[in-house]
């Protein structure tokens, strides 16, 4: 299972390469490989940074504990998954995604209320891009209601 | 004398307890379709639900042009406000054949132009997976007594219905102004409101109260270049005939202010650029002043209970 992974984040990663990006969405070139937590007390082992790009792999939504239950949890047959992310300054942040997932971004068990929605630039492999206005500190991310078992993920300052 | 008073009597008792039977009946079947309405099950990778798209706080549109389906095929129509659907003849921004609202989510669930929740010829898969469900179990019991509680795509679009059918909005600043016999509380509103009635005639097709006619109307060019260029016939993939080509049903402007962007292809960004897309005589002779005084009024249709009513939002995990 994992090598198909890692296939696929080789293959993603070649593909991304080939396009230009945004100088913000630069990081996306270079996916480093990250297992999403199925509930809060697994967060320690799912690691996002702000500015890295990840590969992650999601869980099926049954097995999923979410913090703050999302506005789409996703149906029995679909993935989502749990992050941990520091954010170290005030300002505002991009979440770039490779799949249409359901994004949440949570502080304090309340989600963030996005900003902006787009989708990524064109053949960039990122499927669609949610902003949000976030403050200093420790966050959850949460993705459900995905169509497949691993995305690639990254979370990046833009203001 | 006393026997017609038993029987009477009787008949009453009957009567109010099979209203109240009934009563539980469709007061089960709102719930049991508030929670299929919010289930992502309905689509065949579990990605969307009917909530996806029409999202309580933007009175059940998505702020979007168009919402690309589960599959990700591109979507073809703006998404349309639920507010009071249940008061509606026609359906769907173009068909005027659907028998009621359970029909109508067939459209969605099933639907191939364009692909949205992708489940057609999965059909089953919604009965199997609803029925995996303990919750589903018990509500589709109580919910359908008579079909002994059977999972099925038909109850469960019969459930849907019954949730939609309770979307009403009706307490915008507009109706509570109206109600109390009192004047909207600027001179723009006013002003406005006398122009939507009146010179500007946009009453004549997004009529009150409902603010749409529920009938369908041509409002853009003719020419045969535009017909050249256009990518949804409207009423004549219904009908088939010539006339309804380029036809579409009026939206109602009931919370319009909260449902941008607009046009059946979502193509008019604000409410000045779709009152300027309509291609009418009389819209040539409205200046930008008297349109902003339009917007004005429109914007007294908001209807914060509405978006904001606990009972249309998403159930509790919890089964009830």
């Amino acid at each position: 299972m994992k090598i198909i992974l890692f296939l696929g984040l080789l293959l993603s990663s070649l593909f991304a390469q080939e396009v230009n990006l945004p100088v913000e969405l630069n990081a996306w070139k270079s996916l480093a490989y990250v297992s999403a937590a199925k509930s809060a007390e697994e967060l320690s082992t799912a690691t996002l940074e702000v500015g890295k790009a990840s590969y992650v792999r999601l869980n099926n939504t049954p097995k999923m504990k979410y913090v703050v239950r999302p506005m789409n949890e996703g149906g029995t047959v679909s993935y989502g998954g749990i992050f941990q992310i520091d954010i170290k300054e005030s300002g505002t942040y991009r979440v770039a995604l490779g799949n249409a997932s359901w994004i949440d971004m949570t502080k304090d068990a309340k989600a963030a209320q996005s900003i902006a929605h787009n989708e990524g630039p064109k053949n960039s492999g990122i499927r669609k891009m949610v902003d949000y206005n976030l403050e200093s500190g420790t966050y959850v991310l949460q993705l459900s209601a995905g169509a497949d078992s691993s995305t690639a993920i990254l979370v990046t300052k833009i203001k | 004398m006393k026997t017609v008073f038993l029987l009477f009597f009787l008949i009453a008792e009957l009567s109010a307890q099979s209203t109240s039977k009934s009563d539980i009946v469709e007061k089960a079947r709102q719930e049991l379709g508030r929670r299929l309405f919010y289930d992502a099950d309905l689509s065949i990778n579990g990605t969307m639900s009917c909530a996806t798209c029409h999202e309580q706080r933007h009175a059940f549109t998505d702020n979007n042009s168009v919402h690309p389906g589960a599959l990700d095929d591109n979507g073809k129509r703006n998404v349309p406000t639920l507010a009071n659907v249940g008061q509606y003849k026609n359906l769907t921004w173009s068909h005027n054949h659907l028998s009621g609202l359970a029909e109508q989510a067939l459209t969605p669930i099933r639907g191939t132009d364009p692909i949205e929740m992708g489940m057609n010829g999965h059909e089953d898969e919604i009965a199997k997976r609803l029925s995996k469900n303990e919750c589903y179990q018990k509500l589709f019991v109580i919910a359908f007594p008579k079909e002994k509680g059977a999972i099925s795509l038909a109850t469960a679009t019969q459930a849907l219905e019954s949730f939609e059918k309770t979307l009403i909005s009706n307490n915008s600043l507009y109706d509570q102004k109206k109600k109390n016999h009192e004047l909207l509380p600027t001179q723009d509103a006013q002003d406005g409101e006398k122009l939507f009635f009146g010179k500007a005639k946009c009453n004549s097709c997004h009529r009150a109260p409902l603010f749409s006619d529920d009938d369908f109307h041509q409002i853009q060019p003719e020419h045969q270049a535009v017909y050249n260029n256009m990518k949804d016939n409207g009423l004549f993939d219904v009908t088939g005939k010539i006339k309804d080509k380029n036809v579409f049903r009026t939206p109602s402007l009931r919370n319009a202010a909260l449902t941008s962007p607009y046009w059946h292809d979502g193509s008019a960004n604000t409410l000045s650029d779709a009152i300027r897309k309509h291609n009418i005589k009389i819209n040539h002779t409205l200046s930008d002043k008297e349109v902003n005084k339009i917007i004005v009024f429109i914007k007294t249709l908001s209807d914060d209970s509405f978006i904001n009513n606990p009972q249309y939002s998403k159930p509790s995990s919890e089964c009830k």
